[in-house]
């Protein structure tokens, strides 16, 4: 599954920066908003697949859990402790909590960013009467 | 207690600003104390000191070991950052002590000065009084500082600290933007060589670590390990870096001290208040220089370089400082330039103590330095350069600081032009003052390093012509304030300026002597050293001599002026003396040199401040295209740069890099609709650039969110899946409502679209790869590791828990059992068998995180996204005012925009 994360790493970011280095700010706006989503998913690729091995299940079996997740069997559990799991040790079926916190401050960020960039782009249009990287490039060297 | 000593000014002086701004008397009661403090504080080490060791001592004749030259007196340790070697400890040897009697004493005469020299009822006077003294205080503080701490990098902060008081005091006139230039200049300067200084104490400090463990860091540590130092010195070429440490300093001190051609800044610094340039800029600050070069001499005269480097910048700053002071009109340029020319020849004495040269005596051959009583030429300085400054200064106030203005000045104002023609013959070295030893001593000096080497005889030569300008000054001062035959007058003055005239009312009653009685208090002392140098210069100066403490002297004593003048028949220096007194006597009589002349070296800071802007803007604009693409291409090229390194690493240490993208390609078809969702995530992701139509853009992009959504659901995310969906509604339409604003794309441009996609690609595989390899060695984590038994890669310490398993632990409160188990705590209280924790108190282990383990994180988050509120609702246009119409004017939108729903956008993104 690692696997399948990364390609979709690798195509994001591609586009998010095909996108910045085109000709108008809309653009650009459009890549840091893929942006954004790419370097989430490299992130919450950091708490390894969700998928269980065998060896995995094997263990758990072992240690008595019953696997009654409301997922399809193989895959681990959410981070959340339900009172299903109040007398077991849910911890080793369980996906790691961390990345998924940073990126929830991540996502908010980015909204705000992208709410803040948006503006921006409205704001310039209305100053310079245009977006195109180049037009601005040439303005800012005259000024 | 010298602790005391040295911040006394500075906390007296600030504690004038307490008092209210009419208590003139008071104010300058409080600030005199402090530099007095600090004085008798200063004189009690210095007596205690000499009745502790040189008892018996005859210091006329100079016969035993003197007070401090035997022991090295530190004062304890105050620690402050002792792992950086800086702390607070002060050393009270002669040259210091000598040093800061000197910085207190003149102090308390400028103090008192000050009060006359800005007056009482002036329009400014309590003003400046107010502003005055807290900043002389704490610069009297950062010389004493300078001139007593034992630590090199606290000499170093103190330093500064005179630069920047410095700068504050030539720019004591914040309205005159020339003061304010020349106070920038000075301080450019002086900081310049601020940073030699600094480099080169680290360098010393490095590079003696095998002399002392951990090198030297304290200039008393210097001088007991002399010895040593002085062997490595003289074999340089092994110890190189010793030699530059010794460059570095030298350049701090140059610069300090004015050398040429570094000295443009200190006539330039005469735009300060005079009681300023008589303390600052000729009495003190300007021999800080002076002080570091006598601080190093004990060791550094052994570097064959010493004499070498400071001789030729020595000899020439005073030629040239000579030269030029005899052509200037303004009183205080002329004695800024007499004061460059013999901090020249202070540099130079040191110079010149460095060559040992041999004598005969007695029979025997002996070796000797060419250097004696450094402490008496720099006390003599003093000593006339401060009162001639401040009878120049009082002579501002009441006449003109236009020597040519000045004819027949002397029958005005007799108290005033007395003490300056006073001082004047100090700085003629007439006979009679202690200058007129002083001037002979360093010709002995000069005399004896010239038999080692006879180039020497040209600084001779220098010295000659110095004095002979030294003497035509002072014969202008006379004659002019005189108003004799001969003197200055209005007729030398092609265009007559009275730019320097201050109408001050003139004062009365006792106060208002404090105008010049300070000065002709200070130059007592030059005739009382002159005329009495066995009874009074002596006793009091002799014990600081540097060259005491090493027992090298040539000269017993500093020697008498009657024997002087009965055994001067068969010693060349006292004919020289008087062929400099009487050529001076016809050149300052002749019209030989009258106009006033512009230094050249005023050019140099001007120079090259334009020099630094202009080439600093030509390097901004080709730097800084403000193309976006250009500095984004930038990054991406760093980051690309560094990725290829970090494989290139990875290979040559067996490629853990690549096995990552074998394992994990290995599990690429565990899980098959998560490969469907990333399928559609990636052809949306790649479909967004295809389009033209900005809307179907926006779909596409609002499907690629989507499929991210559902790839955290797959990720067991169920957090961030909501979090993203309503984020990602709201963006997508946010998106459409800008979309509108914006003018449509324009058509037919899209010529050179293809050099992104290399670049593009490149970035993307950098980036998708590193995701995987990260993903992949995060495996020290026994809970979560892949077959849950063995880690991939063994965690460094294996009993430590990763942060995740121990946030998850602890999330809700958990009990641990008989069996070792782990289990979430249902009640409070304590169970009888195991360790009960209390946790978080919340079963979703990702918002615990969140509010509680990470709470001051989520709370900067929220500054964030306010931020950003406020930040698009300052931008957009507010809610327009019919009073103000030319807010509408600046709010009309290009005619190619479509009109917007302002308020309807406004809500939607603040929403």
């Amino acid at each position: 599954m690692t696997m399948v994360l990364a390609i979709c790493v690798a195509v994001t970011f591609a586009v998010s920066i095909y996108l910045m280095l085109g000709r108008e700010l809309k653009g650009v706006a459009m890549g840091v908003f893929l942006l954004g989503h790419a370097a989430n998913l490299s992130i919450i690729a950091m708490s390894g697949s969700p998928v269980q091995t065998d060896a995995q299940q094997q263990t758990a079996e072992h240690a008595g859990v019953h696997l009654t997740s409301v997922d399809s069997p193989e895959m681990k559990d959410p981070p959340i402790l339900t009172n299903q799991y109040a007398n077991e040790q849910p911890l080793a079926q369980m996906v790691d909590p961390l990345p998924q916190a940073l990126i929830l401050t991540a996502i908010v960020i980015g909204f705000g960013v992208m709410a803040f960039l948006l503006t921006l782009l409205v704001v310039t249009n209305r100053k310079a009467r245009t977006i195109e990287v180049s037009d601005l490039a040439e303005e800012a060297r005259e000024a | 207690m010298v602790m005391i000593a040295v911040f006394a000014p500075v906390t007296l002086g600030l504690a004038t600003l307490w008092l209210p701004r009419e208590w003139i008397e008071r104010r300058m009661a409080v600030a005199v104390a402090g530099p007095a403090l600090a004085f008798v504080l200063l004189l009690s080490i210095a007596v205690g000191a000499s009745d502790h060791l040189g008892a018996g001592k005859d210091a006329h004749h100079g016969d035993t070991a003197t007070a401090f030259g035997s022991e090295h007196l530190t004062t304890g340790t105050l620690n402050w950052m002792p792992s950086l070697n800086i702390n607070f400890a002060f050393l009270t040897d002669g040259l210091g002590l000598f040093f800061a009697l000197l910085v207190s004493g003149v102090g308390v005469c400028i103090f008192l000065y000050a009060r006359g020299y800005f007056g009482r009822e002036g329009p400014t006077s309590a003003d400046d009084l107010y502003r005055f003294y807290p900043t002389i205080g704490f610069f009297t503080t950062a010389m004493l500082g300078v001139v007593l701490a034992d630590y090199t990098i606290l000499t170093l902060l103190f330093w500064e600290m005179t630069s920047i008081s410095s700068f504050l005091l030539i720019g004591w006139d914040r309205y005159d933007k020339k003061a304010v230039k020349l106070a920038m200049q000075a301080f450019f300067t002086t900081g310049l060589g601020g940073m030699g200084l600094f480099g080169g104490v680290l360098v010393f400090g490095n590079a003696t670590g095998n002399i002392v463990e951990g090198g030297i860091w304290r200039w008393s540590q210097m001088l007991e390990h002399s010895e040593a130092l002085q062997t490595a010195l003289l074999n340089i070429t092994n110890n190189p870096q010793l030699m530059w440490a010794f460059v570095l300093m030298f350049i701090g001190a140059g610069t300090k001290s004015a050398q040429f051609p570094f000295h443009y800044w200190l006539p330039g610094a005469m735009a300060a208040p005079t009681p300023v340039s008589a303390f600052l800029h000729s009495a003190t600050m300007v021999k800080a220089g002076v002080f570091l070069v006598g601080r190093l001499f004990p060791v550094f005269a052994a570097l064959p370089l010493f004499p070498q480097l400071i001789i030729p910048f020595g000899a020439a700053t005073m030629l040239y400082g000579g030269v030029v002071a005899l052509q200037q009109h303004d009183l205080k340029r002329i004695f800024a330039y007499t004061t460059v020319s013999q901090l020249g020849l202070l540099m130079a004495m040191y110079g010149l103590g460095a060559i040992d040269f041999e004598f005969v005596k007695d029979g025997k051959t002996l070796t000797a330095a060419a250097i004696d009583f450094d402490v008496t030429q720099i006390a003599n300085h003093a000593f006339y350069k401060a009162p001639l400054f401040i009878a120049a200064g009082a002579i501002g106030h009441v006449l003109s600081r236009d020597i040519t203005q000045l004819n027949g000045a002397f029958y005005k104002h007799k108290a005033i032009c007395g003490t300056m023609m006073a001082a004047a013959l100090g700085l003629a070295a007439v006979p009679g003052t202690i200058s007129f030893q002083a001037k002979e001593l360093f010709l002995y000096a000069v005399m004896h390093a010239a038999k080692v080497s006879p180039w020497l005889w040209i600084v001779m030569g220098m010295t000659i012509i110095t004095a002979v300008c030294n003497v035509a000054i002072c014969v202008r001062v006379w004659t002019t304030l005189l108003g004799l035959k001969g003197g200055m007058s209005e007729a030398d003055a092609p265009e007559a300026h009275h730019d320097h005239h201050h109408e001050h009312p003139h004062e009365h009653g006792l106060l208002a002597n404090l105008i010049w009685f300070p000065g002709a208090a200070i130059v007592s002392l030059q005739f009382l050293g002159g005329l009495f140098p066995g009874a009074f210069w002596g006793p009091i100066f002799g014990g600081f001599e540097q060259t005491a403490a090493t027992g090298n002297y040539f000269y017993k004593g500093v020697p008498n002026l009657w024997y002087i003048l009965t055994h001067a028949f068969e010693s060349l220096p006292f004919w020289i003396s008087m062929f400099c007194l009487v050529a001076g006597f016809f050149v300052g009589r002749s019209r030989l040199g009258r106009g006033a002349v512009k230094d050249f070296a005023d050019h140099i800071y001007p120079v090259m401040y334009w020099l630094s802007v202009t080439g600093g803007g030509r390097c901004f604009r080709v730097v800084q295209t403000g193309n976006l693409k250009h500095y984004l291409l930038f990054v991406l090229g760093a980051m690309l740069l560094g990725f290829g390194w970090a494989v290139q690493l990875d290979i040559s240490n067996g490629g853990g890099m690549l096995d990552a993208v074998s394992i994990e390609a290995a599990r690429f078809f565990e899980y098959w609709p998560g490969i469907l969702i990333g399928f559609i995530a990636c052809l949306t992701a790649v479909l967004i650039p295809t389009t033209d139509s900005r809307i179907v853009r926006v779909v596409f992009l609002g499907a690629t969110g989507f499929a991210v959504v559902a790839l955290y659901l797959v990720y067991q995310a169920p957090d961030l899946a909501l979090t993203q969906l309503m984020f990602e509604i709201i963006s997508v339409i946010l998106f459409v409502i800008v979309l509108r604003l914006l003018p449509k794309e324009k058509r037919g441009r899209d010529a050179g679209k293809l050099w992104r996609v290399p670049i593009a690609v490149a970035v993307g595989l950098a980036f998708g790869w590193m995701t995987l390899v990260a993903a992949s060695n995060n495996r020290g984590n026994g809970a979560f590791a892949d077959d849950g038994v063995t880690p991939l890669v063994e965690p460094s310490n294996p009993h430590a828990e990763p942060l995740g398993v121990t946030l998850a632990q602890h999330s809700y409160g958990l009990k641990t059992d008989e069996f070792g188990n782990t289990k979430l705590e249902t009640a409070m209280s304590e169970g009888p068998d195991g360790v009960s924790e209390r946790g978080g108190g919340g079963t979703n282990i990702v918002n615990v995180i969140l509010v509680d383990f990470r709470g001051f994180d989520t709370l900067g988050e929220i500054c964030v996204l306010g931020l950003a509120a406020m930040g698009v609702w300052s931008m957009l246009p507010h809610r327009r005012r019919k009073s103000d119409p030319k807010r509408e004017v600046e709010t009309d939108y290009p005619q190619d925009a479509i009109e917007p729903p302002l308020d309807d956008l406004g809500q939607g993104v603040t929403a």
